[in-house]
């Protein structure tokens, strides 16, 4: 076992970096307060294309796709440094963990053609049809309609809580083609499709996040379908486990933390009061760290994610909690005007019980799979 | 980084489960509080466990791992500090077993202890005692407890430590309550899980219910966390890095022996099961170095 950076990583870190120093604007954390606003949306665009150009934007993904093979620490380490400045690559981090791979094995020739290629340059963004106003965390109970007639399906149905929607150019959406669990199909939608229709839900979130998406008879050609129809439990499956530890939210919070800590002690009230609710904070964040990482070994030595996943999950949520409340009770002014990357931080870090599926789930997964505990009767 | 074990430390391993193997069971009439066995340290010494720390290709972290697998067993046996704070005393003529006294007061193998390292706020010193300058205390605890009998003439022939060895030796020691804490909590983990599946109540087993299931993961979260912090403080053997695995040993440790006993009901209370032999081990643990308060202040200082 090593716990340190070996040569290879340590230098792609600093290339990244370096990179970040070159290529933030002086009002970056002003900007990073909406992950969906009209701001980041468009700096976004324009970084990723820098990212892309130097070879920073898909580093992990194979040489043919417009990456360079890197391992998954490569992966993680341009995760954790994008993450832990505020996430300049907005909702594309979306295309580089898992919508690019996830095409990259079940997409027609078709597909990755039209669409892996703009990902890989920085130029697209997505969004993710899943959630429903009667299907959250139980996803399988969505009841968006896709009819086939003749050589094309007819969608209909609401989705909701969808981040990035009113900017998106591609929905990787979820509807019923059928019965239960296995009637339930992946359709890849351009945005521009008619009977679409974007409502932006106010939230607490930052400007511009989530959304309503309304589908009033879309059309769609059967070449829009991803995989088998009746496939998509097992392709959101491949792609859950690629997005568990995909955000390494523990990045950002330990920086916030650090942040937090630096500013009681330019004000000479870091005391003795606050030091246990300082190392609580600090230990979770390392232990979600470690918890991921474990993952992204198992994942360089080819092996399949288990229910540790979860529990790398757990970890980071609450340390995302801790954190938050630390700030919160200890440096309060940085949410009224203060600390904008404190602020941006506070307001992803309220969602990461929730985002991708509540927490309990994991809960219930760990019960199951890691500790052996019988089900819950259904 | 690298999460895999070396073929070495996996060899070390295999044999551990080995040695470990006669002693996984509470003895069937054992009805005590502290349960120890110095037959399970008298083969550690044999099989050379004691040098693991010091040897090539194994290393700290394969003395955490040990410390931590030991630590499951039903028996107790002084193996943490003799393991990973003993290479790191000044000078070689400090015979184990080991033990700590701190403040003065008892202290875990303190009266089979032949080095005893004794702690007064942030001074350490480190002395040989006689058999008859400790004695055996009765406690709930479910280590062998002692104390010193005549603290302060022990105390006055104690070797000080400069503050430099004696911030190296706090942080070790801080890795071994770490790496034991961590064994302690996973079988306390382990018998709950047990019983959770086999105990019936309302027509089905307890660990049937969302309201267990949902603790019991958040535990198991918590002792893995606390494992993987007490390894990669062996490994990178940063004063911070101990710090952060002992506060997080403590903090889950608060936490899970409450809970455990908890969901173990009245079986958990009596001394017929060998829960208490976990969780009244890592009770002791809990005041180690001044408590979260303490490694907190460590971590404030790094």
């Amino acid at each position: 076992m090593v716990f340190v950076w070996d040569d290879k990583h340590a230098t792609f870190r600093s290339t990244v970096r370096d990179f970040l120093a070159a290529n933030l604007p002086a009002n970056w954390e002003q900007l990073a307060h909406g992950p969906a606003s009209e701001a980041q949306t468009r700096f976004s665009k324009e970084f990723c294309a820098k990212l892309a150009n130097a070879g920073l934007l898909v580093p992990h993904w194979p040489a043919a796709w417009g990456g360079r093979d890197a391992d998954p620490w490569t992966a993680l380490i341009l995760a954790e440094e994008m993450w832990c400045v505020g996430e300049p690559r907005g909702g594309q981090y979306m295309n580089v963990n898992w919508i690019g791979p996830i095409l990259m094995r079940f997409g027609s020739k078709e597909q990755q053609e039209r669409y892996i290629p703009p990902m890989a340059r920085g130029e697209s963004l997505w969004c993710q049809g899943f959630s429903e106003p009667e299907a959250g965390s139980d996803l399988a109970s969505l009841r968006t309609r896709a009819e086939r007639h003749g050589s094309s399906f007819r969608i209909n149905g609401q989705k909701i809580w969808t981040s990035y929607a009113r900017a998106a150019d591609t929905c990787y959406l979820l509807a019923r083609t059928g019965l239960g669990k296995n009637g339930i199909s992946i359709f890849l939608v351009p945005m521009n499709t008619p009977g679409i229709t974007v409502r932006d839900i106010p939230s607490l979130i930052g400007e511009g996040d989530i959304h309503e998406v309304f589908f009033d008879d879309v059309e769609v050609p059967d070449s829009a379908m991803l995989g088998v129809e009746g496939d998509a439990w097992n392709i959101v499956r491949a792609a859950l486990s690629l997005e568990r530890v995909g955000i390494p939210r523990f990045a950002l919070a330990s920086r916030m933390l650090e942040r937090a800590v630096t500013a009681l002690n330019n004000a000479d009230r870091f005391g003795s009061d606050v030091y246990v609710q300082a190392a609580r904070a600090r230990a979770a964040c390392e232990a979600a760290r470690l918890y991921t990482y474990q993952i992204i070994d198992q994942r360089c030595r080819g092996l399949p994610t288990g229910p540790e996943a979860s529990a790398a999950r757990f970890a980071t949520v609450t340390c995302e909690r801790l954190v938050a409340e630390f700030v919160v009770e200890h440096c309060p002014d940085a949410l009224a005007g203060g600390d904008p990357l404190l602020l941006a931080h506070h307001q992803r870090a309220v969602v990461a019980g929730i985002a991708s599926g509540a927490a309990e789930i994991q809960l219930n997964l760990i019960a199951t799979e890691l500790l052996g505990l019988p089900r819950e009767p259904r | 980084m690298d999460f895999t074990l070396n073929a070495d430390q996996l060899a070390l391993a295999t044999a551990l489960e080995g040695l470990a193997a006669p002693f996984k069971e509470m003895p069937i009439n054992f009805r005590g509080f502290a349960l120890a066995s110095e037959a399970l340290e008298e083969q550690l010494v044999q099989a050379e466990f004691f040098d693991v720390a010091a040897t090539a290709g194994l290393g700290p972290v394969a003395a955490a791992l040990t410390v931590e697998r030991l630590a499951r067993l039903p028996f107790a046996a002084e193996v943490a500090l003799s393991m990973l704070v003993h290479p790191h005393l000044p000078g070689n003529a400090w015979p184990r077993p080991l033990a700590l006294v701190e403040d003065g007061r008892p202290g875990r193998f303190v009266a089979r202890a032949r080095t005893l390292l004794i702690a007064h706020g942030d001074k350490l010193s480190v002395a040989l005692v006689a058999p008859d300058e400790v004695e055996p205390v009765e406690s709930i605890y479910a280590y062998p407890m002692g104390r010193l009998t005549r603290a302060s003439e022990t105390q006055a022939r104690a070797v000080p430590l400069s503050p430099g060895d004696a911030a190296e030796v706090r942080k070790w020691l801080r890795v071994a309550t770490a790496a034991e804490a961590a064994g302690l909590m996973q079988a306390a983990l382990d018998s709950t899980v047990e019983h959770l599946r086999g105990r019936k109540q309302f027509g089905r087993p307890l660990g049937s219910f969302q309201a267990l299931r949902h603790r019991m993961a958040e535990c198991a979260v918590l002792v893995g966390g606390t494992k993987l912090l007490a390894l990669k403080a062996a490994s990178t053997a940063s004063e911070s890095d101990a710090a952060l695995a002992a506060f997080h040993a403590q903090e889950s440790a608060t936490r899970i022996t409450y809970e455990l006993h908890q969901m173990f009901g009245a079986m958990g209370m009596t001394l017929e099961h060998p829960l208490h032999l976990w969780t009244y081990r890592l009770k002791v643990l809990l005041s180690d170095l001044g408590g979260r308060g303490g490694q907190a202040r460590a971590v404030a200082r790094h």
